[in-house]
């Protein structure tokens, strides 16, 4: 859906990007990750031509970025910012409905999407869509800015550090707000993080960034996984990496037959980070899982999930 | 309202003002009477009437009531209020005292004396306190005080007063002059408002449009009003000899055409700074969200930078106004017309009356220009 090919960039003396080429497949969520000054907001901001690269080109759906109207193509993208810039003076309501405004759809239509929107991202419409964004929560902002960026169904969203300004809780509400809406559009996402756990718990591709030049790129586990290049190894320390891998393995998939009387339970599709934290919470050295069938998952079997147990 | 920390405050910067307006008549005198226009006045007393009386007790109370009014910072207004009711006993005071020295119909004429004077101007300046304790312009005020002054006028109780004969006896005159006043301020604003926002909208993303511009507009401050207006008779009448259809539209060498041109190049960078400064309210993470969402810049102008800097925007307008007002004064210099020609002609008969009719509608008509774009932008940028 996306492919850079060759892409060079230079801000005065300044080379932020070096040759990257790669391809995002439509429908996938790929995670640039990378230390800030890696060119990586850079990068994905080549893809609506708020940056012109110096060399190379981006294609989006096989065509070529540079030969379309940049202001046309924009209205195709879906764009979240970490700053979410919704305007001040407009209510919620008006903010999500900048796009289809712009394409000029009629104002039914503009206001049936606004309702399907906001409850898509969890806000409900009675409540927010007259409100001004200064009353809004970072998160509920944001939140606002996500369905901004969807309301005129892009088959494309660009994400720049989306989650980065929010508390943790917060973050994870969101996180799982995107899960939701990427397993239900299809939408082909790429998003910039310099977060390793929110780019496990999302991406099903991630592109590691150094020095405005491709590290490495792949799916998630391949890319933070025990072989890990030494681009990422400097990046995270290992355990942190080991930890964080965990939140991208199911604990169904590590799970034994048999009942653990006793055991603390774990919920139904929880990862084995979850239930590496309610071993430690519990003092437990198992914990069960809950379902039809029981079943648990011991220390040993997470460990050697892993890969960091022997 | 800004700072109603202390209740005392009002009170006790508004003493003095009350206390010096209350003693400068006594010390300095009510009223002038002169024999006739040429001699000179002397101070005379009030006529003991009972309506002098009665104005007279008018504002000594008011003046009492003014500090007393500004105890309460919630209600600092009503200190204005009566600031206002003060100054115009004091003109009803002239007036009456006026009336009852000088013989109707004789050739002796009565002014306000001195100390009526320096009372007048520290009532406007206990008005002007009392609305920058509570963050507000006086404009509105003082141009109540115009009002009721104009009013006063109209009834007759002004009338043995010299200005006021003066007045009588140029009504047309006066009249032309500040239609004159109005049109040379108002085309020199439109012509700064022509050039100065597509500049300043063409300079948000143009840095080196921005430099230029701005340093020709604070170029061009520089150069003293009279000499820029005197400098431009020289190509205008050069213009005006090439192109004699350029003469009869009014392009000549003297005339209104140095006079607006000079004073729109003094507008230019009030209004580009003011301009500039609103375009830049919104900030650069909203502008680039917007772009990402795929607004032109035309759009980002018009639907995001002007309304969030409108009440900026607002606030040069209203400076660069007055300041067209106060320039049209010199216009009469280079033979522009205006107010300025009324006083240029008291200061060449060396009539203090003549100037006085000259400058106080330009007074007025800053005023009424200042509270009316006030008024404006408090309608359309409430948040400022």
């Amino acid at each position: 859906m996306i492919r850079f090919e060759g892409i060079s960039h230079r801000y005065g003396s300044v080379q932020a990007l070096r040759e990257v080429s790669f391809g995002v497949p439509q429908g996938s969520l790929c995670v640039l990750l990378g230390e800030s000054g890696s060119g990586k907001s850079t990068l994905l901001r080549t893809v609506n031509r708020l940056v012109e690269p110096s060399a190379g080109r981006v294609l989006l759906g096989g065509r070529d970025v540079a030969g379309t109207d940049p202001q046309a193509l924009r209205r195709g993208i879906g764009y979240v910012i970490q700053s979410v810039g919704l305007f001040p003076h407009r209510s919620v309501g008006e903010n999500i409905a900048t796009v289809p405004r712009l394409l000029g759809w009629d104002a039914r239509r503009i206001a049936l999407r606004v309702e399907e929107l906001l409850e898509m991202v969890g806000l409900d419409p009675g409540t927010y869509r007259d409100r001004l964004p200064g009353t809004l929560s970072g998160g509920q902002a944001q939140r606002v800015g996500l369905a901004r960026a969807l309301a005129a169904n892009p088959p494309v969203l660009l994400m720049d550090e989306p989650f980065s300004a929010l508390d943790p809780g917060t973050r994870r509400g969101l996180q799982a707000a995107l899960r939701r809406i990427h397993a239900g559009s299809g939408k082909t996402i790429l998003m910039v993080t310099h977060d390793v756990e929110e780019a496990l718990a999302l991406a099903d591709r991630i592109a590691v960034m150094d020095d405005g030049r491709l590290a490495v790129e792949g799916p998630p586990l391949e890319v933070l996984g025990r072989h890990a290049p030494a681009t990422v190894r400097r990046m995270v320390r290992a355990e942190v990496l080991a930890f964080h891998r965990l939140a991208a393995l199911r604990a169904a998939d590590s799970a034994l037959p048999g009942p653990a009387p006793g055991a603390p339970v774990l919920p139904e599709g929880a990862t084995l980070r979850d239930a590496l934290l309610l071993m430690l919470g519990h003092g437990a050295d198992r914990v069960a899982l809950m379902g039809e069938a029981p079943r648990h998952v011991t220390l040993a079997a997470l460990l050697a999930a892993s890969g960091s147990g022997g | 309202m800004r700072d109603p920390r202390n209740a005392a405050t009002g009170l006790l910067v508004l003493l003095p003002f009350a206390l010096g307006a209350a003693l400068a008549p006594w010390l300095l005198g009510w009223i002038a009477v002169a024999p006739n226009r040429l001699l000179s006045a002397r101070i005379a007393p009030l006529g003991a009437t009972g309506p002098v009386a009665i104005a007279w007790t008018a504002y000594h109370a008011a003046l009492i009531a003014l500090p007393l009014a500004a105890w309460r910072p919630a209600r600092a207004w009503m200190a204005e209020a009566v600031g206002v009711l003060a100054a115009l006993a004091l003109l009803a005071v002239v007036g009456l005292g006026a009336s009852a020295a000088v013989p109707p119909g004789g050739l002796a004429r009565a002014a306000p004396a001195a100390g009526a004077w320096v009372a007048l101007l520290l009532l406007f300046l206990a008005i002007s306190t009392g609305a920058a304790l509570r963050g507000a312009t006086p404009a509105l005020p003082l141009l109540a005080v115009l009002g009721g002054a104009v009013l006063l006028g109209v009834s007759g109780l002004l009338d043995p007063l010299s200005i006021m004969r003066e007045a009588l006896g140029r009504g047309e005159e006066l009249r032309q002059a500040l239609a004159e006043h109005v049109i040379l301020s108002f085309s020199a604003l439109l012509l700064a408002l022509a050039l100065s926002i597509p500049l300043s909208a063409l300079s948000i993303s143009r840095h080196g449009l921005e430099a230029g511009f701005l340093s020709v507009a604070s170029g061009l401050q520089v150069i003293p009003a009279i000499a820029l207006f005197g400098l431009l008779i020289v190509p205008l009448a050069a213009l005006g000899a090439a192109f004699p259809a350029l003469r009869e539209m009014g392009l000549g060498g003297v005339g209104p055409a140095p006079a607006v041109i000079g004073i729109t190049a003094y507008l230019l960078l009030p209004l580009a700074r003011g301009l500039l400064a609103g375009f830049r309210v919104a900030p650069p993470a909203l502008v680039e969200a917007a772009l990402g969402q795929g607004l032109s810049p035309r759009q980002i102008l018009w639907q995001l930078r002007v309304p969030l800097g409108a009440g900026v925007v607002l606030g040069a307008l209203r400076l660069a106004a007055v300041q067209a007002v106060g320039l049209a004064t010199l216009a009469a210099l280079v033979g522009g017309g205006g107010l300025g020609a009324i006083v240029l002609q008291g200061v060449g008969q060396l009539a203090a009356d003549l100037i006085l009719l000259g400058v106080l509608p330009v007074l007025a008509l800053s005023l009424a220009v200042d509270a009316g774009i006030a008024l404006l932008s408090r309608r359309l940028a409430p948040e400022e």
